[in-house]
């Protein structure tokens, strides 16, 4: 009895024993295939005081091998109305972005480099809210340990950004070991200091993808908090590169 | 009574599907140098948008109205006091094509001061010149998109009149006694159609460069004035014009030009001339709390090719020779508030243009903006700044937004 107690502990010791890079590729999995997504995003920010404000978004993106692209129309506040940020993302370069200006009529190009600047006054950057991909990041060869993060195993993998202008030296995320989704990331400075950390829920399944429902992002360096919600979400639309072609920002 | 009510439900759903905003804004100046100008402006500003959208159709009506204080007040009017239609046009996407007929308003350009090739439109001569003001033009355009670009035909139906405030205002171009005639003087009909071709797209392989070209054949949107007594006659003239705007990104670096070459037609009076701009515009990111710098440098080159016909001088331009230095500070606020600070130095006239501005907003429906403007101008030649005197200007704007 016990040998096949041992036996059965060694079994499923080896059946989470996998690396940092499979980890991620399996999350990478269960969150591709979506192929075009539609959302109404609504952004809470909340600052130190625990004052908030909050922003909603139109939004829609495109699932590109090379990186994804993206169209976000800004709803509110009521001044922003009808400002638009169109997002050709790439893995290793800069990504490449314009905005539209509709109380001026300009599309804008605007600096690549910025996708770690802050997006829209909250404590994510454009990295943060952009698809995951895994040739973003250099994973460790050796095995992701496991460890239990609110009643639930995960695996806590670290990587480490590969764009040369990253906001971030290093990310610790925490990978629930069934369904493979992230729960949480640790966002560490270009100080090497712990600098946030989202907390990934509302997990929704989607025509069998999962799709992120809510991210909460704590900024423990300046004590302010974000929240992005993600309405309303529909996914594989029949969009196509003609609905990010620059058109779309004057559309 | 059937007839009726299908035209009640087809009315409601075109009203449900039709989007509003606009604002309610109250904009103020007070000035150092007084004349025989008024001293401040009051303006009470108001503009409403309704867009309906339906598949690949779209329309927009845009109304814009503003009162000012002295025209409904005892003292002397300034004749600013207005209500306009900005935009009212209707377009159809077709999958590689789009077509737009109405009155509408564009942007041309890549830098941040003195945008020199957005010739569509003219600007409205009753406000304040520190701030953009175009007037919608009537235009028929077609576009055909290509992967990465797009090619446009854009007819505009005529050249209009520029109106143009009371000399007791500020800015108004006019002393005491002068006015501008109300009519637009040219050798051909004023509905002889502009013509406008333009190609534009995008580069992203090794470089990352937004390109655009732009020909021209009509109207100018550069014009000159003559004064017969105290009047002033606006006249405009029919050039082939040549203008491109281009943006390279490296890294957080954006450089940029912009270039016209007129080849006027029928005025013997104007030169052909030259316009040239160059920008450079650097952003600082990851500085406290999220906040950007961004530094900015512009470059204005005006010359005409023919030194018997009128000047720079003569034709108001007053971006001929000048620098730009600029600082813009984004706070990364929930507020997205921002300061932009700059000095433009004529290079030339020996003149210099000083200026800081913050905005923000609060509530989230209200927007506030405040600046402060020092020019000094030359004390050598008659340039618009010298027409204008020395000048200290303290503005602010709030408004409410819906």
């Amino acid at each position: 009895m016990k040998k096949v107690a041992i036996a059965s502990l060694l079994f499923a010791a080896n059946l989470l024993a996998i690396s940092h890079l499979e980890v991620a590729k399996k999350n990478d999995k269960v969150m591709s295939g979506f192929e075009d997504a539609k959302s109404t995003m609504t952004m809470t920010l909340i600052n130190a005081k625990g004052q908030t404000r909050v922003r909603t978004m139109r939004s829609k993106s495109l699932e590109l091998d090379g990186g994804d692209k993206s169209l976000m129309e800004f709803l509110t506040p009521a001044d922003v109305k009808g400002t638009k940020f169109l997002n050709y993302e790439h893995a290793l370069k800069d990504d490449d972005q314009w905005l539209y200006l509709p109380a001026l009529k300009r599309v804008k190009r605007i600096s690549s480099k910025n996708k770690s600047g802050a997006f829209m006054g909250s404590e994510f950057s454009y990295e943060d809210v952009s698809s995951f991909n895994i040739d973003k990041y250099d994973y460790k060869e050796e095995e992701a340990p496991t460890s239990t993060l609110e009643g639930k195993e995960v695996y806590v993998v670290e990587r480490i950004p590969n764009y040369k202008y990253s906001g971030y030296t290093k990310q610790i995320s925490y990978v629930d070991t069934k369904t493979f989704l992230t729960l949480q990331v640790d966002y560490y400075d270009r100080k090497k200091s712990l600098l946030k950390t989202s907390y990934f829920s509302d997990y929704k399944m989607i025509s069998e993808v999962y799709r992120t429902g809510k991210i909460h992002m704590k900024n423990f360096q300046n004590s302010k908090e974000s929240i992005l919600v993600w309405q309303d979400e529909t996914i594989k639309n029949g969009l196509s590169s003609k609905d990010f072609h620059k058109r779309a920002l004057k559309k | 009574m059937k007839k009726l009510l299908s035209l009640a439900l087809l009315g409601s759903s075109l009203f449900a599907e039709v989007q509003t905003e606009g604002y309610v804004g109250l904009d103020s100046q007070i000035y150092s140098q007084k004349d025989s100008k008024h001293s401040s402006s009051l303006t009470l500003e108001q503009q409403l948008k309704l867009t309906y959208e339906k598949g690949d159709f779209s329309s927009a009506l845009e109304v814009f109205a503003q009162e000012d204080y002295t025209d409904i007040s005892n003292k002397k009017n300034n004749d600013r006091s207005f209500v306009r239609i900005n935009e009212v046009y209707a377009q159809y996407e077709f999958e590689e094509d789009r077509i737009l007929l109405g009155k509408n308003i564009r942007f041309w350009g890549a830098l941040e001061v003195n945008n020199l090739v957005d010739t569509f439109n003219i600007q409205d001569g009753r406000n304040d010149p520190t701030r953009t003001d175009k007037i919608g033009a009537y235009n028929f355009e077609y576009t055909h998109y290509l992967e990465e670009s797009e090619f446009s035909l854009i007819t505009k139906f005529y050249e209009q009149k520029r109106k143009m405030s009371a000399s007791t205002y500020m800015y108004s171009t006019l002393q005491e006694g002068e006015n501008l005639n109300n009519s637009l003087d040219s050798e051909k009909s004023l509905y002889r159609p502009n013509i406008y071709l333009t190609y534009n797209g995008s580069l992203n392989d090794e470089y990352a460069i937004d390109y655009a070209f732009i020909y021209q054949n009509g109207y100018d949107s550069q014009r000159y004035s003559t004064k017969s007594g105290s009047t002033y006659t606006e006249h405009v003239y029919l050039v082939n014009k040549f203008m491109t705007y281009n943006t390279l990104v490296v890294d957080s670096t954006l450089y940029k030009i912009e270039f016209a070459y007129a080849d006027v037609i029928d005025d013997n009076t104007v030169s052909d001339y030259i316009n040239l701009g160059l920008g450079v515009e650097h952003t600082l990111e990851h500085l406290e709390d999220g906040s950007e710098i961004g530094l900015i440098g512009e470059y204005y080159y005006y010359n005409t090719l023919n030194d018997d016909k009128l000047s720079d001088i003569d034709l108001a331009q007053s971006f001929q020779n000048d620098l730009f230095l600029g600082l813009r500070y984004s706070l990364n606020d929930v507020s997205d508030s921002s300061a932009v600070g700059g000095i433009i130095l004529d290079t030339q006239y020996n003149e210099q243009n000083y200026y800081v501005e913050y905005e923000s907003r609060f509530f989230d429906t209200f927007k506030v903006k405040v600046d402060a403007r020092y020019i000094e101008p030359s004390t050598s030649h008659n340039t618009v700044f010298a027409k204008q005197g020395r000048q200290h200007r303290f503005g602010f704007n709030i408004s409410y937004h819906f």
